[in-house]
């Protein structure tokens, strides 16, 4: 019989990495002695990177009024350093994990699909829930589900006997992965996250996040558990999770209560309808992210 | 050419745009994302251009302030909500309603040994969505003959009621029909086209007004209810009691449709609001 995926997946020597100046500028973030030019000065030391976050901060995304940012300094002034580490991190795993052999498209694009709503419906309800997780939540989104393209690249069969065998018998992915994996995209997710050296606030989310309660960081990985959902409703899911939920049955919403957060007094359907104006960014984020370029030109 | 220029309108600011938004959300519990903006201000130039005015500011003035404001609302409404109804309306919503709801229902039914389903469209203006109720329902049914199933269809217009029981469309009202369902459902007739029997048979219609207390308190038993796009037409103290009627009207484990981007939110925290992909539902537990 052949070893257990999670054990092949750890003697594989050519996983994707992610560039060191995007692990440095997350781990920055931290730094309560972080300042602009030392962002920018880490940014700057992969030109290619820098000219890419460069013009994205001037793709219509994120652009601000008419004026063209010439330097990556204006850049962090006008977006803010946590919007710059997003973009940083974006940029980053994207190209760290789309380049590579691309087996079916179509999990792949709704991958990214997924979690890039996941990222920006995090940023959402971090608002709508006054959580200040400064730009953290978007990253934390962007990448919960990493384990899952892991997977689908190493362990392509595998994954695909789970994505079909979720949506004949409508269970969760991570149920069926257990059942054809032996492991599930939280786990293989945080092997990734580990060898890559994220902030341990990553790590944790990437574990957690269908089960915040057992969360070393719960505020975090529920924020991210409920914006999961909301993408789902949306329906941008990754796989075959389409399975109608409760939102006040969750887990994230018992640790929300727990933590004070006020889950009751949230209008959940008004959130739940400002979720389609995010879902008409997601397409736009990931042109901007894929081709940067397109953007910065526009009436430049 | 910029449209702007070529036609001059007014301009909805996105200022604006929030305050009319959170107004029309206030008053009716209908929401307009921000992906929506167009949509509303070309809705609101008619009422803009009924009432003189000459830019959104002046409009949302008169509907908070005006004397008149009361009657501006209900046509601010009747121009919100696009009164033509069709069939498969907010695909997402029936999409939940054949997978989820349905199947969800009947097999709790079967394991008590039950095997009847009513269902009820209130507010079924010309008869397209208690029909697409009705085709939903035969097409998961799939030739079973055991059950005993019956859509009631209610609404307070009684020209409304004669034209949905005549069971005949034109083209424009089965746009959203998938091909293989006109196919089967439907009968051309001419230019028009006729409902199944079998599927026209299984609906049941009625003149009923909703704000009716009494006559509401004898509907009783349903398994599902849509009520789409007819809570707008309520004040607050009405919707609210209307609203907690539908849940006494509605068996354990049932479910309530109101229209896409309609909100029960200050009306009522009886039931469970349950996420579907693309639409929600609220159920009575």
């Amino acid at each position: 019989m052949e070893p257990p995926v999670l054990e092949r997946l750890k003697a594989i020597d050519d996983l994707p990495t992610l560039p060191s100046v995007a692990l440095e500028v997350l781990s920055l973030a931290h730094r309560p002695d972080v300042t602009i030019q030392l962002v920018a000065e880490c940014i700057h030391r992969d030109p290619p990177l820098a000219a890419k976050v460069l013009r994205m901060a001037n793709s219509s995304f994120y652009r601000r009024g008419d004026r063209q940012v010439e330097t990556l300094h204006r850049a962090i002034l006008f977006l803010g350093l946590a919007e710059i580490i997003n973009i940083t991190t974006s940029l980053s795993v994207f190209s760290a994990l789309t380049s590579r052999r691309a087996v079916e498209v179509s999990i792949r694009e709704q991958f990214w699909d997924h979690s890039v709503a996941t990222g920006l419906m995090a940023r959402h309800v971090d608002k709508k829930l006054q959580m200040r997780s400064l730009g953290r939540e978007f990253v934390a989104g962007l990448l919960h589900d990493v384990g899952k393209i892991i997977l689908d690249q190493y362990f392509h069969e595998e994954f695909m006997a789970a994505y079909n065998l979720s949506r004949e018998q409508d269970r969760p992915m991570y149920e069926t992965e257990m059942a054809t994996c032996g492991t599930n995209h939280m786990e293989v997710g945080y092997y990734i996250a580990r060898k890559w050296n994220l902030p341990p606030y990553l790590q944790d989310v990437i574990l957690w996040h269908h089960k915040p309660s057992r969360a070393a960081f719960p505020d975090m990985a529920a924020v991210v558990s409920v914006a999961d959902h909301m993408a789902r409703a949306a329906q941008f899911s990754c796989g075959a999770d389409t399975m109608p939920f409760v939102l006040a049955d969750q887990d994230a919403w018992a640790v929300l209560k727990e933590r004070g957060v006020d889950v009751n007094g949230l209008d959940v359907e008004r959130m739940t309808f400002e979720m389609e104006a995010i879902g008409h960014q997601v397409k736009e984020y990931i042109e901007t992210v894929m081709n940067p370029e397109e953007g910065g030109r526009r009436d430049g | 050419m910029d449209d702007r220029l070529k036609n001059p309108g007014p301009v909805m600011t996105d200022e604006t745009f929030v305050l009319l938004r959170d107004f029309i959300y206030e008053q009716s519990g209908i929401f307009f994302a921000d992906n929506r903006k167009d949509q509303l201000a070309s809705r609101l130039a008619f009422r803009l251009k009924a009432n003189n005015l000459s830019d959104f500011e002046k409009y949302y003035y008169l509907l908070k302030y005006d004397q008149n404001a009361a009657r501006e609302l209900r046509a601010l409404f009747d121009s919100v909500t696009t009164n033509e109804t069709s069939f498969f309306r907010s695909p997402p919503q029936i999409q939940a309603f054949q997978d989820k709801v349905l199947p969800e229902i009947m097999a709790a039914k079967e394991r008590r040994g039950e095997k009847t389903l009513r269902l009820w469209s209130a507010g079924c203006s010309t008869g397209e969505e208690p029909y697409t109720m009705a085709i939903v329902l035969s097409q998961v049914m799939n030739g079973r003959r055991d059950w005993d199933v019956k859509v009631v269809a209610s609404d307070i217009s009684e020209k409304a009621l004669r034209s949905a029981k005549e069971a005949v469309y034109g083209e424009y009202s089965l746009r959203s029909v998938p091909p293989e369902i006109k196919r089967d459902f439907f009968v051309a007739a001419g230019s028009s086209y006729r409902i199944v029997d079998e599927v026209k048979d299984m609906v049941e219609f009625q003149f009923l007004n909703l704000s009716d207390t009494r006559r509401v308190q004898l509907m009783r038993g349903f398994d599902v209810i849509f009520c789409r796009n007819v809570l707008i037409y309520f004040d607050d103290q009405v919707k609210k009691r209307f609203v907690s009627q539908l849940y006494d009207c509605l068996n354990h484990g049932g479910y309530l449709f109101i229209g896409h981007s309609e909100s029960l939110h200050n009306i009522s925290r009886a039931f469970k609001l349950v996420h579907f992909p693309g639409a929600l539902a609220y159920k009575k537990e």
